[in-house]
């Protein structure tokens, strides 16, 4: 790509969410209403509230729950999924009960959940595995219907073990959809961790942003709102490598396709 | 680009009138509509009392009371002018005055009943736990409803005047109606409480080692209704209007606590056997200064506060 191309796909990138800062800023650049502070005194507390010990105390464990429950939720997705995807009696047993579960959504679980994991760190990342695991479990069942019929022939017709079988044919062949609801996920995963910092946390972005929304330190809570946006942009960009690098094959794939 | 430019002008201006969305409740004959939002617990039962009893009709207002689940989401309603009137403890109004957040108070809410043992609420341990004074809360995890406010704050007062040192309690965020599941579990070591559910705790066996407010001050005042300077100052005679409705509400529920209990049924789901039996706060006719200035010190001494701040300015 060439310097102006590059320089194009920057500009295309950081475009709009330049001319949101540029609007929030001017907007709110005389404001003297306590709950909308101006953006300068915002990003004015901002280092001051966060990399002065709430980095290590508070964002740390929060993204290292998410991160548990994300991981939890796909391992506990994708297994379940590729089981119910392949065994049609499973799927037809299991199908309601699915659509009943996914549809209650986990902050009404909480009291529950607190029941019988407690208040501690167990309670919060099963609060996310709640949420996470439905669209992954969801797409990789669809996913492993969608497998290509005269793949699966071909497989057994080649004798193909069971293990490289699921590896090769039905987690390759599934991997697409598995990352469209692992894409999903990320972002319930988010709103999940916040949620569950609402519950007997001592630590946490969220529970953060809730003591300072209750102490009144309102720039200093716009400043958390900010950085769950930034852990959202960076997570996102990271999930984006590892989707382009674990879907290579198809990417290329739909490429030839396209131009064939 | 005139298009882009209308759209940019409509965005701005959605976001101007969401900023200063207000309401004009004194505007039109009749009675004036007034806003008032409390959380539906029991303090508040002389606001629904004195409605039944028309009061506030009396005055020529119409009251529309406005839930709302905590006592953060009333201050930015009151101060945007959402409704009039909001209630809430005054540990969260000297939080907000400290910010210079321009809050009045118009009127005493509820207080403790100052003696020890007898209050609406309370520190709460197992029926076997080997906490027995406030002293030996000292080290040990213990829930209140919210961190940094007046419950944490009057635990530690509780603790400090039983000879403890209350640095290293671990204070837990838990919601009131999670606390004696999470005591019973064993997930926490004790529980702040109020009404419910002191006395659902009590008779499920759980035994009361410190009544915090008590401890605290004589007489401690724990809320009161307030309105931003703003009302205040451009609404004089709705204020004066509703802290009359109040006074004769507060005094009507202190003279008649059987009618209190009876009206929680009306805006509560608190069972009548437990109304009948539950404490209730003291309903006084004026706010007791002292003890707001001990919340403001005690508030400043735990660290929700750098200084502490004229509760002059803040009190009526």
């Amino acid at each position: 790509m060439s310097a102006l191309g590059l320089l194009r796909r920057a500009a295309l990138l950081l475009a709009v969410p330049a001319l949101l800062v540029a609007a929030w800023w001017l907007l709110t650049a005389g404001s003297t209403d306590f709950f909308w502070p101006p953006l300068s005194q915002i990003l004015g507390a901002f280092d001051d509230t966060w990399f002065h010990g709430r980095f290590t105390r508070d964002v740390l464990p929060s993204v290292g729950r998410l991160l548990a429950g994300y991981l939890l939720a796909l391992v506990i997705g994708v297994g379940l999924g590729t089981a119910i995807g392949s065994v049609r009696t499973l799927r037809a047993l299991l199908e309601p009960v699915l659509e009943f579960f996914r549809a209650i959504p986990p902050p009404v679980l909480v009291p529950i959940l607190m029941l019988f994991a407690g208040i501690g760190t167990g309670m919060k990342i099963l609060v996310i595995v709640s949420g996470c695991v439905w669209p992954v479990l969801l797409n990789t069942v669809e996913g492993v219907r969608a497998l290509d019929e005269v793949l699966g022939d071909t497989a057994r017709c080649y004798r193909m073990r069971p293990h490289s079988r699921y590896v090769h044919l039905v987690l390759r062949g599934a991997s697409p959809q598995i990352a469209a609801g692992a894409r999903q996920a990320l972002s319930i995963g988010i709103i999940l961790m916040v949620i569950s910092e609402m519950f007997a946390a001592g630590d946490g972005v969220g529970f953060t942003i809730v003591q300072f929304q209750r102490g009144f330190a309102i720039p200093q809570m716009w400043t958390g709102i900010i950085l769950l946006g930034l852990i959202g942009v960076v997570l996102s960009l990271l999930f984006q490598l590892v989707e382009s690098w674990a879907l290579r094959w198809y990417t290329g794939l739909r490429g030839s396709e396209r131009e064939g | 680009m005139t298009r882009f430019r209308a759209a940019l002008a409509a965005a701005g201006l959605l976001l101007l009138s969401a900023c200063g969305s207000g309401n004009d409740s004194d505007s039109g004959g009749g009675p004036a509509t007034l806003k008032l939002s409390v959380i539906p617990i029991v303090d508040v039962a002389p606001i629904y009392l004195g409605q039944q009893q028309g009061f506030f009709a009396e005055q020529g207002l119409k009251l529309q009371i406005v839930t709302a689940q905590g006592g953060a989401a009333i201050v930015p309603a009151v101060v945007s002018g959402q409704v009039d009137f909001g209630f809430s403890n005054y540990t969260s109004l000297i939080l907000a005055r400290s910010k210079g957040l321009p809050l009045k108070v118009v009127g005493p809410g509820n207080a403790s009943t100052g003696q020890a043992g007898k209050d609406f609420g309370g520190v709460l341990v197992k029926a076997g736990s080997p906490i027995r004074t406030p002293k030996d809360l000292a080290g040990k995890r213990v829930a209140v409803n919210t961190l940094n406010n007046i419950n944490d704050t009057t635990v530690r007062a509780s603790i400090r005047k039983a000879g403890g040192d209350p640095a290293n309690v671990r204070f837990t965020e838990l919601a009131f109606p999670d606390m004696l599941a999470a005591l019973d579990k064993g997930n926490v070591d004790a529980v702040q409480v109020v009404e419910p559910f002191l006395t659902t705790g009590l008779k499920a066996g759980d035994r009361l080692v410190a009544s915090n407010y008590v401890d605290t001050a004589p007489n401690l005042t724990i809320a009161g209704y307030f309105t931003s300077q703003k009302t205040a100052s451009s609404k004089p005679e709705l204020v004066k209007k509703f802290s009359a409705a109040l006074q004769e509400s507060l005094r009507y529920a202190a003279a008649h606590p059987d009618a209190a209990r009876k009206v929680l049924a009306a805006y509560t789901k608190i069972s009548p056997a437990v109304a009948s039996a539950l404490i209730l706060p003291k309903w006084p006719a004026s706010v007791d200064r002292a003890s707001v200035d001990t919340l403001a010190r005690l508030a400043q001494q735990d660290g929700l506060i750098k200084t502490v701040p004229d509760t002059g300015g803040l009190l009526p």
